[in-house]
């Protein structure tokens, strides 16, 4: 996969942004200089047509022609390639520079600037029509009183000043952006430097080592500090579950080796020695019965892995409209042979119409573990009492018992996985303490809640509140 | 040899019994929970114990601490399902002499347990010499004189006791409390039946007298 860098990205970004402004720069200084310098050049030019233009005089004679003060004409001008060209309507030219094309000889009217190519060198030329002679002592009648200037200088010198901006506004640009690539590296380096720490840190976290302290730096920068709180309460989150679930397989593990070991000494201690058939036959039997033992603890596991699966939304499931009570009765009536075992009846009391979306299977396994473990406890001659009602729009079922009831301190890890209460493992109640827990479980995974409520001495009640099916 | 074994799985707890009482002849007591596992370690003279950690009433490690506290020196074997190398470290800090995981393999936890016994007694070897006498403890086996001696199962228990304690004195009491266990009616004139049948099959062949009765107090193995 290409890997994409900050640093090369933010570097990239900034030597473009860099180059277009300096391009910018250029493109603005080298049209400022050349405007500011046409301008004066066009005054310039302005000034010297009508300086050639005051240099024509009337003669002193009627009928005569201008004269031309051709020795006023500043020599320097001249040298630097000045041409110009002096007519008067009607008379034609009056006087012209030494050197001149006819290229130059513009048609126009009024002021006009023009740009014109001669030899290859550009010229910047100036017409300027209706300039008035001077020389107003005698105007003789016979020769107009304006005249028309042409006047053209080169621009070589234009372009040549114009290139040596544009040069020098480029070069301080590159010095400038070269400075700036260099300052730029080094500052992000140091900017990106808390991330790094940061990257060290969290590279030492693993399943042993969940200690996570954001570096101090990354603490200080604004655009980090999210970050590093984000990964803190993930991390803490992600350790409480993962030791949820190391604690949940190395309880499973033990759930698990105490049946392989009962069923593996079974075989061995069969094996030791040759047996009569009976004594094959019973210890089958055993080990049949181990065998079913195992299976249930293996399909609680899974059950509880499957409805925590689906609380967690990793499975999909239809779900129905379920009456409550249906499930209850169900529920009770498997477990009448239990309830007739321990000398324990069960009553209901339903109300009709609590319909709730669910899986009815699993409503019903939710009061099979409920109902089982209240039977189990009851004393003999007590009734064990469900009660399937509304409560704040929401269903709510009780199972009540009047068995021995869970002291205080046992109350908040009953829907503890494996957990088993004192008495229960005692009287061989032959739970694996999973039942809780899957309906806890599958009660969660549906939005409800289960609550116990228990005193010693006169009994537990499983208060379970469901969302209900409106429609 | 008796053998008290802690353990709240019945069905696994038989098993173990039915194969120590088998395969190495020994008595076996059972205890399901750990406030009897205490009671019958504190009130018979056990030769070894066998304990699970997983205990109603008294937890395993508990009932071990309880055990070492009171001056118990019985060696203890520890059954658990914790294979953690914290948790076999605490036990075997908390006075345990040797651990097995489940589920384990029955021969192993025999063998463990012969080793555990032997090493209880101040023996090394398996098998056990007095004399010329050797008692192989691993097959059940008697040899004087590189000649077989067949015993009864009863027999052999009475010589292998006698055996792990050459030269000490054995009262007719405590051969009686470590051959049987809880659910035996005891009976003293049965051990002098023992005893004497043992004495004519180790003497066989004109050989010295090996066990030495003590009147009133007890019996003897020596060379």
């Amino acid at each position: 996969m290409p890997t994409s860098s900050i640093r090369q990205r933010l570097i990239f970004t900034m030597v473009l942004t860099q180059a277009l402004l300096a391009a910018g720069l250029v493109f603005t200084g080298v049209y400022y200089t050349h405007r500011r310098l046409q301008a004066s050049l066009d005054a310039n030019l302005h000034a010297r047509a009508i300086a050639v233009g005051a240099l024509v005089r009337y003669p002193e004679q009627p009928h005569q022609p201008f004269i031309f003060e051709t020795g006023l004409v500043p020599a320097r001008d001249l040298a630097t390639g000045d041409m110009f060209e002096i007519t008067a309507p009607g008379i034609g030219a009056v006087a012209r520079s030494p050197r001149w094309s006819d290229d130059l000889d513009l048609r126009g009217n009024g002021k006009a600037y023009r740009k014109i190519k001669l030899a290859g060198i550009p010229y910047r030329v100036l017409r300027l029509e209706n300039v008035p002679v001077l020389d107003r002592e005698e105007e003789p009648s016979n020769l107009p009183s304006t005249l028309t200037v042409i006047y053209a200088t080169p621009e070589l010198e234009i372009q040549r000043q114009v290139w040596r901006a544009g040069f020098y506004i480029a070069f301080a640009s590159l010095v400038l952006l070269a400075v700036t690539v260099v300052l730029a590296l080094w500052g992000i380096r140091r900017g990106l430097s808390p991330l790094q720490d940061m990257a060290v840190e969290a590279s030492h976290i693993s399943a042993q080592h969940w200690d996570f302290t954001p570096p101090h730096e990354a603490e200080l920068v604004a655009e980090l500090r999210p970050l590093a709180e984000a990964m803190e309460t993930m991390l803490q989150r992600l350790q409480q579950s993962f030791e949820q679930q190391r604690q949940f397989l190395g309880n499973a593990a033990h759930e698990l080796k105490t049946p392989v070991a009962i069923l593996k000494s079974t075989v061995q201690s069969l094996l030791q020695k040759p047996r009569t058939s009976p004594e094959y036959q019973a210890g089958l039997a055993q080990s049949l019965e181990d065998i079913e033992r195992l299976e249930n603890l293996l399909q609680g596991m899974l059950r509880l892995a499957r409805a925590e699966q689906w609380a967690y939304g990793t499975l999909k499931r239809n779900l129905e409209s379920v009456d409550l009570a249906s499930t209850c009765e169900d529920a009770i009536e498997g477990l009448r042979g239990l309830a007739s075992a321990h000398h324990a009846d069960i009553k209901l009391d339903a109300e009709d119409g609590i319909i709730c979306r669910a899986d009815p299977e699993d409503l019903q396994l939710v009061w099979i573990n409920l109902l089982e473990n209240a039977v189990r406890y009851s004393p003999e001659g007590t009734t064990v009492r469900v009660n399937v009602g509304r409560s704040d729009h929401k269903a709510r079922v009780v199972v009540e018992d009047q068995g021995p009831g869970i002291p205080a301190e046992e109350l908040p890890l009953i829907f503890e996985r494996f957990h088993r209460g004192e008495a229960s493992r005692s009287r061989e109640t032959g739970g694996f303490g999973l039942g809780l827990a899957i309906a806890k479980a599958l009660i969660e995974a549906y939005g409800g809640s289960i609550t116990p409520e228990s005193a010693v001495g006169r009994g537990t009640r499983m208060i379970v509140h469901l969302p209900l099916n409106l429609n | 040899m008796r053998i008290l074994v802690v353990e709240d799985e019945a069905r696994l707890a038989a098993n173990i019994a039915r194969s120590l009482r088998e395969s190495a002849g020994y008595a076996v007591d059972i205890a399901t929970d750990g406030e009897d596992g205490l009671f019958m370690a504190e009130s018979n003279p056990y030769d070894a114990i066998l304990l699970d950690l997983m205990l109603p009433r008294i937890d395993g490690q508990e009932l071990l601490k309880k055990l070492r506290g009171a001056k118990q020196h019985t060696p203890v074997m520890v059954v658990t399902a914790r294979d953690e190398k914290e948790s076999v470290i605490a036990l075997l800090n908390a006075g345990a002499d040797d651990y097995l995981t489940k589920p384990f393999d029955l021969g192993e936890l025999l063998a463990r347990v012969k080793a555990l016994i032997r090493r209880g007694k101040g023996q090394a070897s398996p098998v056990l010499a007095v004399g010329d006498l050797e008692i192989n403890t691993v097959d059940r086996t008697v040899r004087r004189n590189q000649r077989a001696i067949v015993l009864t199962a009863m027999e052999y228990r009475v010589l292998e006791y006698m055996a792990h304690r050459p030269r000490a004195l054995v009262s007719k009491t405590e051969l009686l409390e470590h051959l049987y266990d809880y659910n035996w009616e005891k009976f003293s004139n049965v051990i002098e039946v023992y005893i004497s049948g043992l004495r004519r099959k180790l003497n066989k062949g004109s050989a010295a007298p090996l066990i030495h009765t003590y009147r009133g107090q007890g019996y003897v193995l020596r060379p």
